[in-house]
């Protein structure tokens, strides 16, 4: 293996992703669904897993939720994350239900504890054209 | 369910920093040793089963995969099945489950499985990088700074906030896996560490502690699979394979419907009805670790811990050596070391040289029945496997 320094990882859109990145970037959360079957799904996916259906769309989410479990990085991280911690790792379960992997920011994040309330918010990475949903804890 | 295969077999070599030792040589070792301890000869075997290479060269993987054991070890001609299984973790319960059901069919009257793999020269972030690829979606996962360690904090932390279970008692498990390190003359660690010593270790990430992890390792085992009606011909200490339950529930962890327990409930219940055993009936438990949550979930999923938390049971010793209840009694991949794919085909190994009375110092008592638990990848599925001296 390499020990050149690895880039920080970037999401490359696909097809069917791409919706979801264009919303980020104007600062929106959007949750693919399934036209024929109403199921909800994240991550995004080519045809719904549960009916198999291609008929898919968006929604928009208002981004509230509930942490359902956080890990808070103090050290070693992977290469690209090194220096850039600590930060908080979190799987945030949307009010709507889907769930996703995701940080929590701002000046509270290291209080988080499962169960907590967050809403969005949208960190752009520097010197690319995707901005990362990302949550703070509100109330 | 009529039991339909069993163990005949196990080799191993020692686990650790082996910077002489190839990869090959060390899964030679290991298949001889188990055709040996079988009683067998080389062309009796009918299928070899690699597992998939994680850190050593892809040359050896390929050789793997193309047959080279069958020629190295004289099985040309004999061999009808040569294939690879990869199920990272689960790979010993993975492997189990396919050598058991070839059996069974009728398709190969046994099956030799064999991991070999190399981390010892490894450097900690070489490893970390990697770990942050495997299991972890590239688009949805890896953006945030997510690797397998924060995998399993997010578990680890959801369990503790579901049971209560304290930072002090995922210590107890580390404490415990050291103990049967140092009867295991194949461990990497071989001294043991008290709770003040992991608790003295900074968080890498909450709530995970670098003594409730694992280190890189060289290692190699070996076991065979052969159909129960033979089993007995074969060896006086076959081990029977009376319950195999799995299921996948999920790729990236983040969507993960039962992060605390994943599905060890609903896989120990099957498994138990498979094997027509009781938790009372299981006498040593070879819980897959990497981690000292893992062996929680399994421990609490089986109901082993007699109405108690596995945290507080496990804390009290009742794991150690001479306890009630021996878990884990290689040493797991926390004292053993983390062979890759192979942590999970040493508990496999472990759990029939137990039932087999070949366990050495580690040797639990008239163990009779053992579990073995395994999981893979971001922790992407359950395995409970049921063996006994005893086919039902
Ligand atoms: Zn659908």
């Amino acid at each position: 293996m390499s020990d050149q320094p690895m880039a920080r990882p970037v999401p490359k859109p696909t097809a069917w992703s791409q919706p979801y990145w264009d919303a980020a970037r104007e600062e929106r959360l959007v949750i693919q669904h399934c036209n024929q079957c109403a199921t909800r799904i994240m991550n995004p996916k080519q045809y719904c897993p549960r009916c198999l259906s291609d008929d898919l769309g968006w929604s928009e989410s208002d981004g509230r939720g509930t942490v359902y479990s956080f890990s808070i990085q103090k050290r070693s991280p992977a290469s690209p994350f090194v220096g850039k911690g600590p930060y908080v790792v979190a799987i945030v379960r949307l009010d709507s239900g889907v769930q996703m992997l995701s940080n929590i920011v701002g000046e509270r994040a290291f209080d988080v504890h499962c169960g907590d309330a967050v809403k969005v918010a949208f960190e752009p990475i520097p010197g690319t054209d995707i901005t990362l949903p990302v949550f703070e804890l509100v109330g | 369910m009529k039991t339909t295969a069993a163990i005949v077999g196990t080799g191993e070599v020692p686990t650790g920093n082996y910077p002489n030792r190839t990869e090959a040589e060390a899964a030679v070792t290991a298949c001889r040793q188990a055709i040996l301890d079988a009683g067998l000869s080389p062309r009796d075997i009918e299928a070899v089963m690699p597992v998939g290479v994680v850190m050593g060269s892809r040359h050896f993987n390929t050789d793997l995969i193309f047959s080279r054991l069958c020629e190295e070890l004289g099985m040309l001609r004999s061999v009808k099945l040569n294939a690879q299984v990869m199920a990272g973790g689960a790979s010993g319960s993975a492997t189990l489950k396919v050598a058991c059901a070839l059996v069974a069919s009728g398709a190969v009257r046994n099956v030799l499985v064999v991991h070999s793999d190399k981390f010892g020269s490894t450097t900690m972030q070489q490893g970390i990088d990697l770990f942050a690829t495997l299991g972890i979606s590239e688009e949805w996962e890896a953006p945030y700074g997510h690797n397998a360690n924060t995998a399993v904090a997010l578990i680890t932390q959801r369990y503790m906030h579901e049971t209560g279970t304290t930072e002090e008692e995922l210590a107890a498990v580390a404490v415990s896996m050291r103990q049967w390190g140092a009867l295991n003359p194949n461990a990497m660690f071989r001294k043991p560490i008290t709770v003040e010593d992991v608790m003295r270790g900074d968080h890498v990430c909450t709530p995970l502690r670098p003594k409730t992890m694992s280190l890189w390792a060289d290692g190699a085992s070996a076991y065979i699979v052969a159909r129960a009606e033979d089993a007995p011909h074969i060896t006086p200490t076959p081990v029977y394979v009376r319950g195999m339950a799995s299921l996948v529930t999920h790729y990236s962890v983040s969507q993960e419907s039962n992060l605390a327990f994943l599905a060890f409930p609903e896989v120990a219940k099957e498994a138990y009805a498979q094997a027509g055993l009781a938790p009372r009936d299981i006498h040593v438990a070879e819980f897959y670790d990497a981690y000292s949550v893992m062996p929680l979930l399994a421990m609490d999923a089986m109901n082993l811990c007699e109405g108690e938390r596995a945290g507080s049971f496990i804390a009290a010793g009742h794991t150690l050596p001479g306890g009630k209840l021996p878990m884990t009694t290689t040493g797991g991949a926390i004292a053993q070391g983390h062979t890759g794919a192979g942590v999970g085909v040493s508990l496999v190994v472990e759990s029939a040289r137990q039932l087999m009375d070949k366990a050495g110092d580690r040797q639990v008592k008239d163990a009779v029945n053992a579990a073995e638990s395994g999981s893979g990848g971001t922790w992407m599925d359950s395995h409970i496997s049921i063996l006994s001296r005893e086919a039902r």
